[in-house]
Order: structure tokens, then sequence, then C-alpha cells
């Protein structure tokens, strides 16, 4: 999400020259010095849980916490932010013996389960016990013996994103010493060579004048060079450090990422199905439901008017009709109403004129005073405005709704590549993603386009719910 | 038969207020009696308990769940008070609910049904008219549903058959219309509909019948062969 390429100042001599100053600089130097303690301190922890085969159940847990703490540290100190490989997933073992085999397996396989099959005996991977019982119970299969291992210690033991974190911590030992080495040698190099004159006198310097300036000089322009080329190797150091992080403690893999993304498919299907069903639903109650009772009430004026007593149209029949039409044109009108709310949720027209348009109106909409921060250049792609907008939409109504704040601030900011959406309020904070499930909602609709929601809500508040988006979807 | 008569006690049970109160409009301006208006299927079933109604109008579909109380409901209803009438309306057709609901998977008769789509109601002299039928133990279709049928038909060779006059009268008579009903509807002599009804049946090599809810249940049940 960060470019890692360039942090150390700009272009030109002007960018050269102020590099070292920066505190880019200053914050990649801190890094590359804080990560030969970590990587020695984590080195030994893994060493001490990898002696005995037996640890494994401990080793796993430990070099998932370490690859844990690095992707923090890293995201702390560098705004690396790479996204936790998935949790562990035992892969439960059961072993069941039951006469009608073959019908239970064919079970366990609909439930994704490897299976194999004896006469009356059936072996399953990948399905938890009290799933096969309960799948048993449902068909009517008795069965007369379950045995079952939770897979815990298989999957600890297969846990690819523990042994590439162990991978990680073996090599980050060298790569954070030749580093900083690299990086000390530069550095204190630099400045040593600048300040040659204080530290290196020589008995005569009348006598050897020439050559004590033409030493001085030289050392002085050495220290300078590897001061101004200090800070692009430091990065350079670092940049390791960071392609390692995001290669070996990240959810990399192809098959983790093709998990990742059915997952997040799954659930934008299920999304746009409930979608469709609750639009059907407010259709069918609301505007539908007004139309038939409207007509419902033109018929029976029709009729009035129509004159179908016998003796023609009375005094009584036209009043019953001007009553009726009466209420038939207030239902049209409520319908209209409805039909309109109604689309305005599926897609809010002034949209398209843009984000920044339809914030505008959101913010001038919300029930609560909303200070509004817009800042998008290029327009992001229309899916990704469409979420946008719903989440600014669902977040500036849970502000009114359960914060009890009195004011907030919404921000859009769009760089090119990355869209952020932020919401702070000063309410009473203590949001979270399972209160309530609405955020739990919205994060995963935001993680359908590959984008990711932070919350920092402490009790008390202020609250500030953070969404990034990629530009296209 | 009391069909079409005013008078006739009837059992409303549809989840949305606007409908509601526009079906009490209608039948109370047609003379009818509405013992018991309600929004869900369990208080639909002790209305009728209560209320013996010579009639029951029911929505497919309404709380809790949403999906097809009502129906289930008149079916339940059907079984247990086999005199009611029971006009089963809503606003998507389905034709398995139709066949659902004349029992023809039970082989049972059709007699005293009808399935409509909700917005016939607007019709109210169309809707007044197939109240009437179905208390008097006759059939009201929808125009949809028989669409539905001649189109899923399996004789669609014999159907080609009809001359188009006889198609229209074919489609009035599955709707469950009497002859003087389809007379009155394609503005022709009672005569010319009797006869292009004894065509259609030997055309389609089907026993005649009087009744005018047995004939309906015949021309249903070659539809679906």
């Amino acid at each position: 999400m960060t470019a890692p390429a360039s942090r150390t100042g700009g272009l030109g001599i002007r960018g050269l020259v102020r590099a070292p100053f920066t505190l880019h600089a200053w914050v990649d130097l801190g890094y590359a010095i804080l990560n030969v303690p970590v990587a020695i301190g984590g080195f030994v922890v893994l060493m001490s849980t990898v002696w005995h085969p037996m640890l494994l159940f401990v080793s796993t847990p430990v070099a998932r916490g370490l690859g844990t703490a690095n992707r923090e540290l890293a995201d702390r100190i560098l705004g690396e932010r790479v996204p936790a490989p998935p949790p562990m997933r035992p892969v439960p073992h059961v072993h069941v013996k039951t006469p009608d085999a073959g019908a239970l397996a064919s079970l366990a396989a609909a439930e994704g389960g490897k299976v194999k099959l004896q006469l009356n005996r059936l072996e399953v991977t990948g399905v938890p016990a009290s799933r096969i019982a309960e799948l048993a119970a449902s068909e009517g299969i008795t069965i007369s013996e379950l045995k079952t291992h939770s897979g815990w210690l298989e999957a600890a033991i297969r846990d690819k994103p523990a042994w590439r974190a162990r991978a990680y911590v073996a090599l980050k030992v060298p790569v954070s010493l030749l580093g900083l080495a690299a990086v000390g040698l530069t550095w204190i190099g630099g400045v040593a060579g600048l300040t040659s004159l204080i530290w290196l006198q020589e008995g005569h310097p009348v006598a050897h004048v020439f050559r004590y300036v033409a030493i001085h000089l030289l050392l002085m322009l050495l220290g300078a060079v590897a001061l101004l080329a200090a800070p692009r190797l430091t990065n350079a150091a670092v940049a390791v450090d960071r392609s390692l992080i995001r290669s070996l403690l990240g959810p990399s893999t192809l098959a983790e990422r093709v998990r990742d993304l059915q997952k997040s498919r799954a659930h934008a299907v299920d999304d746009s199905a409930a979608r469709l069903r609750s639009i059907e639903r407010d259709l069918h109650d609301g505007a539908q439901a007004q139309l038939v009772g409207l007509a419902m009430k033109l018929g029976l004026a029709k009729e009035k008017l129509g004159g179908s007593t016998e003796g023609g149209l009375t005094a009584a029949d036209l009043d019953r009709a001007v009553e009726l039409v009466d209420a038939a044109h207030r239902g049209a009108i409520e319908a209209i109403t409805e039909l309109r709310v109604l689309a305005r949720g599926i897609h809010p027209p002034v949209l398209d004129n843009g984000l920044a348009d339809a914030l505008a109106t959101l913010a001038a909409r919300s029930a609560l005073p909303v200070e509004l921060v817009v800042d998008i250049g290029e327009r992001p792609s229309a899916a990704i405005e469409t979420i946008a907008y719903f989440c600014a939409a669902e977040l500036l109504a849970n502000v009114a709704k359960h914060s009890g704040a009195r004011h907030a601030t919404l921000e859009a900011v769009h760089v090119p590549g990355l869209l952020r959406v932020r919401v702070t309020d000063d309410g009473q904070g203590g949001a979270s993603m399972d209160a309530g499930g609405g955020l739990r909602g919205l994060a995963d609709r935001i993680r359908t386009v590959d984008g990711r929601m932070d919350i920092s809500s402490p009790r008390g508040g202020p609250t500030v719910v953070t969404v990034e988006l990629p530009s296209h979807a | 038969m009391k069909g079409g008569q005013a008078g006739m006690r009837v059992v409303i049970a549809e989840d949305s207020a606007v409908v509601r109160v526009g079906l009490i409009e209608i039948l109370t301006e047609h003379g009818h009696e509405v013992a018991a208006a309600v929004g869900d299927a369990e208080a639909l079933r002790a209305a009728v308990d209560e209320h013996r109604p010579d009639l029951a109008v029911v929505d497919v579909r309404m709380p809790p769940g949403y999906t097809d109380e009502g129906l289930r409901a008149a079916i339940a209803i059907r079984r247990d008070h086999p005199g009611l009438g029971i006009l089963v309306f809503s606003q998507y057709i389905e034709t398995r609910y139709a066949a659902d609901l004349l029992g023809m998977r039970s082989g049972g008769g059709a007699a005293g049904v009808g399935y409509l789509l909700k917005d016939r109601v607007a019709n109210v002299r169309e809707f007044i008219d197939a109240l009437g039928r179905v208390a008097a133990g006759g059939t009201a279709l929808d125009p949809e549903v028989v669409t539905d049928l001649l189109g899923a038909s399996r004789h669609a060779g014999a159907l080609a058959s009809l001359t188009a006059r006889e198609q229209d009268v074919l489609g009035l008579m599955a709707e469950g219309r009497s002859n003087s009903g389809i007379a009155e509807r394609l503005v022709i002599s009672e005569r010319a509909v009797e006869k292009h009804v004894s065509n259609i049946f030997t055309k389609l090599g089907l026993p005649a019948s009087d009744a005018d809810h047995r004939r309906v249940l015949a021309v249903l049940a070659y539809l679906r062969s």
C-alpha cells in the first residue's frame, strides 16, 4: 500500500543534500538499528522451540507470533502494511463405523471432506466429527463407532505461515547484521570524514602543509559522499527487510490468495443476493402494495361513476367516487415517494456527478453537523465510488445512531491507486467490528474489492474509522 | 348456490394494510360481510375456525417467513373445511402453487378454489365475479396460470388443431368461467360457446361434462398430462 521506494527525499541536488536530514532517513536508520536486537531476540526465542520435534506444538504459535510482531513493527515504524496470513486450521480426521457407510461417505464428500470407504468403515479427513454426527442424524444413519483426531498436531506441523515465519526469523539475523554493518559504516564513516580536522592531528603541520591539506580534503570529500549515500543505502537495507516481510509474513502463497478471493467472492455473491432480496421485499411491501391499493380504489370509483346500480349515477355515488379518487391520489403520491427513496437506496443519482458531490449531499442530509474534507482529483472507478459512498453513508448513520457525538468529520482523499474515506466523531467511542454487526458487514463488503477498514475507538472516544479502497476494482 | 350474490361472509388474510383496507372496501361496497381481516397465516386459521365464513381471501406471502405461508394455510384449510371456498392471490404467479392448490397432485377436486394475480383486484367487476364463482364451488384461475399451462402443455399438436376462437374459449374455460361468462366475454351467443366447447372436447378427445367445475378439471388435467 505504501510505496517502498524513494522515501529518502525528493529529486535533484537539493533533495540529495537534504536527504541525510529528513525524517525518513532517521526513521530508516532507527529501524535498521532496532532490527539487530529484534532479529537476534527472535532467533533465540525461535531456537528454544525447535530443538525437539515434540515442541512443534509450541513452536508453531511462537513462530506465528514472531511473524505478527515483525509485521506490526514494520507497520508502526515504516508504514509497511502486510495483511496477516489466515489462522491455523486443524484438519480433523474421523473414523466412523456404520452400516450405511456409503450414504454417509457421499454426505461427507459433499461437505468437502476427503473420504476413504471400506465396507462398513469410513475415514473422513477435513470434516469435524460433530458435523459428521449431525449429518448422520439428519439422514437417520446410525453410527456404531466414531473415533476422531482433532488434527491440531498435523495442522501445527504443516502450518505454512509458521514455516515461512521461521524462515523469516532465520534470514533476518544475517540480513539485519549485514545491513547494519553497511549502514553503520557509511553513516559513521561519513561523519568521521567530515570531522577529520578534529581527530586527525599531525606533528608538523607547517612542514607538511600540502600533505596535510590534501589528506583532510580527501577525507572530507569521502565523508561527504558517504553521508550523502547513507540514506539511500539505509533505505536499501531496510527495503531488503521489507521485501522479506512481504514475501514471508503475508498471506502470499497463491493457494492462500485464491482461498481469500474465494471467500470474498462468496461474500460478494451472498451480499448482492441479499441486497436484491431486500430490494424485492421493499418493492413488494411498499410501492407495489400501494399501487394495488390505489388501483382498487380507482376500480371502485370507476364502478360508481359507471352507474353500477340501476337508476344511473346518484349523488351518493358521485360523492363516494370523489372520495375514492382522492384516496387514490394520496396513495399515488405515497407510492411515488416510496419509489424515490428506494431508487436512491439502490443508486443515488448524485453519484453520477462524482463522489465529491454525493458526499456533500450526504453530509448536508446527515442528522448531525458534518465537516467535509474532500480531495479527489481523478475519479476512481464507478464501483469504488459506490462502495465509498455507501461506506460513508453507513458510517455517518452509525455515528448519528450509536455514538452520541455532536460533530463528525468526513474525509475523502484520492491519491493515485488509493481512495481513503475517513469518518471521525467526538462521541463516546467503543465501536467495534462485532458490535451491531453493521461494521462487520461493511468490512466484508470492502474486502470484496481488496480494500481494508481500520477502527480506532477507545472508550470515551474519539472514534476514527478509516476505509481504504483501491482506485479501480 | 349463493355465488355472485350479496351477503357472503368473508375472512381476509393479507399482511399489507393498504391492500387489506382496499379489499374490505370492495367487499363491503358489494354487500358482503367481512367477518375478519388478519395479517398472517396463524390468525387466518384461527379466524376461519371461529367465524366459519363462506369464503377466505388469502395472500400467498405473509409473515413470518414471507414465502408461501398463506398458500400452505389455504391447503390446510381446504382439508379441514371442505365446503369453504378459498381465493388465493399473490403478486407473482407460480404455476406450481396453482397445482398444489387445485390438489391436482393428490388427485383431489378443484371445487371452490381460486388463484389470482393481485393486480386482478383492480378490475373490481372481474374480481367480484371470481369471488362468486369460488364461493359457489367453482374455479377462478388467473389467465397467466392458464397461459403458462397452455404454453407448457405437451399436447401442442392437438392444441394447434383448435381454431383461434376455440383456443380463446379453451383458455376462458380453464380460468373457470361458465358458458354464459365466456359468451359475455367474447361477445358471442351462448349457443355459439356451446358449439365451440363441444368441438374442443371432440378435438382433444375429452369426455363431455355439463358441470362447470368438472369441465375445468378435465381441461386442466389434460393440459398438465
